[in-house]
């Protein structure tokens, strides 16, 4: 019985010992995290006033730790201007649903101008009604904006089917002409496809992303549509450079001596849009886009396009494939699972610093859709 | 075997000495017969493991399953990422570490209060226990978002909020095998061994510190067994979902989302690690604690 008893005791004991190591263990990894987030004390009221300027809010949220963003590579732009105002560049997950805003978690949040910050000042079904009362800090104004939705493919594929890809450029930029001209019908159109959100919501984020799509960082407008502005993208390349952490040391090599020819090749756009809708014989007349998000009029070009015959007329048979969550459009592409994809600059970067051979042939968007969205007191 | 126990358990001090004795020779016996069959065991499955790493590393394993060295990155590059980042890796080991056994100790233990409060009252406990089950069905992708809301004014920062929600996701999963096995530690004794407790006439509390504590001794390890695998990977998945941006598992996701395949495979390896290390360092728990006391 005595054996028993020291046993258990032996069992008890070494469980204690285990969690108190543990609990040792616990503490010494919090403390160094915990530091930098409740560090400065700041702001005067709970939220921010109209005259406070961007770099005041970014310093006081940085140093409560109250900036959010999504991660998975979109958080480069935010990493940027915290750096820029001299902030560790560290954020908080930020989910898909604009909650954490709404109850304060996060004092900063993230926010695409054609999505979340419709949802979270409209009042239409799943919005957060907030109206003026917040205000926002744009990218583009900031001088760290990344461009962001584009058509991309793999390299192999361009070279392969020259005039495919031109066909359906072509095809492509009549429909984003067409969806940047009637933003209303574009909207309904993508509703009619599927739709992941309200058709109010549909028709405010059509307005927003034309004006995406037509001006560009500067704040000038843009006719070319899909023009692949070398400024624009150099600073994207610029930044990805700075803030694109990579674990891989062959991949961080390769992504710091990335030059714009590594990521983009300007003539499939400028030949087809020479063409006037003449391609001769499409290598492959069968082709699949991969989005990077559900269907919304975030694509509504491609929709349009489709909608409208626009790729019927040039011989494609184009199939709309929605992303979602985790959905890797890079992959997707590289894997030759589809044809096109629709991805981030950023994105495309970090794929072809990882080892994908991937091509930009068109940028949609001529500027930044990010903003940092705060309450007003 | 069988009789050692119950002897040592109920009988004089003699037979419990020649019972331990007896198992002693069995044991030795066993020991000298098993030794050539033991280093077989382990050779096989390493020489294997050595085959597929050389298969591996000149691409012959890539021209078999129709890969590249992209999405399946060679184990030198692998290794290579695993040692330039030691410091990045720790961190997030550590953090993955103590989600998972801080979440399978609370688990553990509230399983074995909720087996023992089972056992007390019998009439409901069992079928309780057959409802507890079912938490086993609720799936970590669905509970992870959940917690992570629930935990959110626990504390002010993310940091300690996301790793009590991450835990707590543990805890739910370990809970439940726990609870099960306790109780049937408790209530699954020897045949006659109630009967005789009963017989002299001892009381609830001492049937249950000398007859049904050390009962379920085993059983506690064979909850271990399956809380420990799966409490790793309870940790890793509910770091997809979490506030806080650490942990191995969302290193896996953020690096598959960026298209960095072999940082992925790097923390994949590191996962796979922390899990065979875990469930080592319970075998060789087990094996010294239940020392000749595992009688089946």
């Amino acid at each position: 019985m005595k054996k028993r008893i020291a046993k258990l005791l032996a069992v008890i004991m070494i469980i204690a010992m285990v969690s108190t190591s543990l609990a040792a263990c616990g503490k010494s990894a919090d403390t160094p995290a915990s530091t930098p987030a409740a560090s400065t004390p700041g702001s005067t009221g709970k939220y921010y006033d109209k005259s406070t300027s961007a770099e005041s809010i970014v310093k006081d949220a940085a140093s409560k730790g109250k900036v959010g963003n999504w991660g998975l590579g979109n958080e480069y732009e935010v990493q940027a201007l915290l750096a820029k105002y001299g902030q560790p560049i560290t954020f908080l997950s930020q989910a898909f649903d604009m909650d954490g805003f709404d109850n304060d978690t996060i004092l900063l949040a993230s926010a695409m101008t054609y999505n979340e910050l419709g949802l979270v000042k409209n009042s239409y079904e799943g919005g957060y009604k907030y109206g003026d009362k917040v205000g926002i800090i744009d990218m583009n104004d900031e001088g760290v904006a990344m461009l962001e939705d584009n058509i991309f493919c793999t390299r192999e594929f361009a070279e392969k089917n020259p005039n495919t890809v031109k066909a359906f450029l072509y095809a492509s930029m009549k429909g984003w002409e067409d969806a940047c001209n009637n933003p209303e019908e574009a909207a309904k159109i993508v509703f009619e496809y599927g739709s992941s959100v309200s058709s109010e919501h549909q028709a405010y984020m059509a307005s927003e992303v034309k004006k995406l799509v037509e001006t560009d960082t500067s704040g000038a407008s843009v006719k070319d549509y899909g023009n692949m502005d070398d400024k624009a993208l150099q600073q994207t390349l610029d930044l990805a450079k700075k803030y694109i952490q990579l674990s891989d040391p062959a991949a961080a090599s390769k992504l710091q001596s990335m030059t714009l020819d590594d990521i983009r090749d300007v003539s499939y756009l400028k030949e087809a849009m020479a063409s006037g809708g003449k391609f001769g014989d499409l290598e492959k007349t069968s082709v699949s886009i991969q989005l990077k998000w559900l269907p919304q009029a975030q694509f509504m070009g491609y929709y349009v396009a489709l909608k409208k015959g626009y790729y019927k007329d040039v011989g494609l048979d184009v199939t709309i494939i929605p992303g979602g969550g985790d959905i890797g459009e890079t992959t997707a592409v590289y894997t030759g699972q589809v044809d096109f994809g629709v991805t981030w600059v950023s994105n495309l970067i970090a794929a072809n610093a990882g080892g994908m051979d991937l091509l930009e042939i068109a940028q949609v968007y001529q500027r930044s859709g990010l903003v940092l969205v705060y309450k007003l007191n | 075997m069988e009789n050692g126990y119950l002897n040592t358990e109920a009988g004089p001090l003699k037979i419990n000495a020649a019972g331990e004795v007896s198992t002693k020779k069995a044991r030795a016996r066993k020991k000298a017969g098993l030794n050539k069959d033991a280093v077989m065991t382990v050779l096989y499955p390493v020489l294997f493991g050595i085959l597929v790493l050389v298969l591996w590393q000149t691409q012959v394993l890539h021209k078999i399953l129709g890969t590249d060295t992209f999405t399946l990155p060679l184990p030198g590059r692998i290794i290579n990422i695993i040692f330039e980042n030691v410091p990045a890796i720790l961190k997030n080991v550590q953090a993955t570490v103590i989600v998972a056994v801080g979440g399978l100790l609370l688990g553990s233990v509230l399983g074995y209060f909720l087996g023992i409060v089972a056992m007390a009252f019998p009439k409901w406990g069992s079928g309780g226990i057959s409802i507890a089950s079912a938490f086993t069905a609720v799936p970590i992708v669905a509970i992870a978002p959940i917690l992570n809301n629930l935990t959110k004014d626990l504390s002010d920062d993310p940091h300690i909020r996301s790793m009590l929600a991450k835990t707590l996701v543990v805890m739910i999963t370990c809970t439940v095998s726990m609870s099960i096995n306790a109780y049937r530690g408790f209530t699954e004794l020897k045949p006659f061994s109630l009967d005789l407790m009963k017989s002299y006439a001892a009381s609830k509390t001492t049937i249950f510190l000398k007859l049904r504590v050390p009962n379920s001794l085993p059983y506690i390890f064979t909850a271990l067994r399956v809380s420990v695998p799966a409490s790793i990977i309870s940790a890793l998945v509910s770091e997809y979902f979490a506030e806080f941006i650490i942990g191995v598992g969302r290193q896996i996701r953020e690096s598959i989302v960026l298209a960095q395949y072999a940082t992925a495979w790097a923390y994949i390896l590191v996962a796979c690690a922390i899990g065979i290390l875990m469930y080592a360092i319970l075998l060789i728990a087990e094996g010294v604690i239940l020392k000749g006391r595992r009688h089946r």
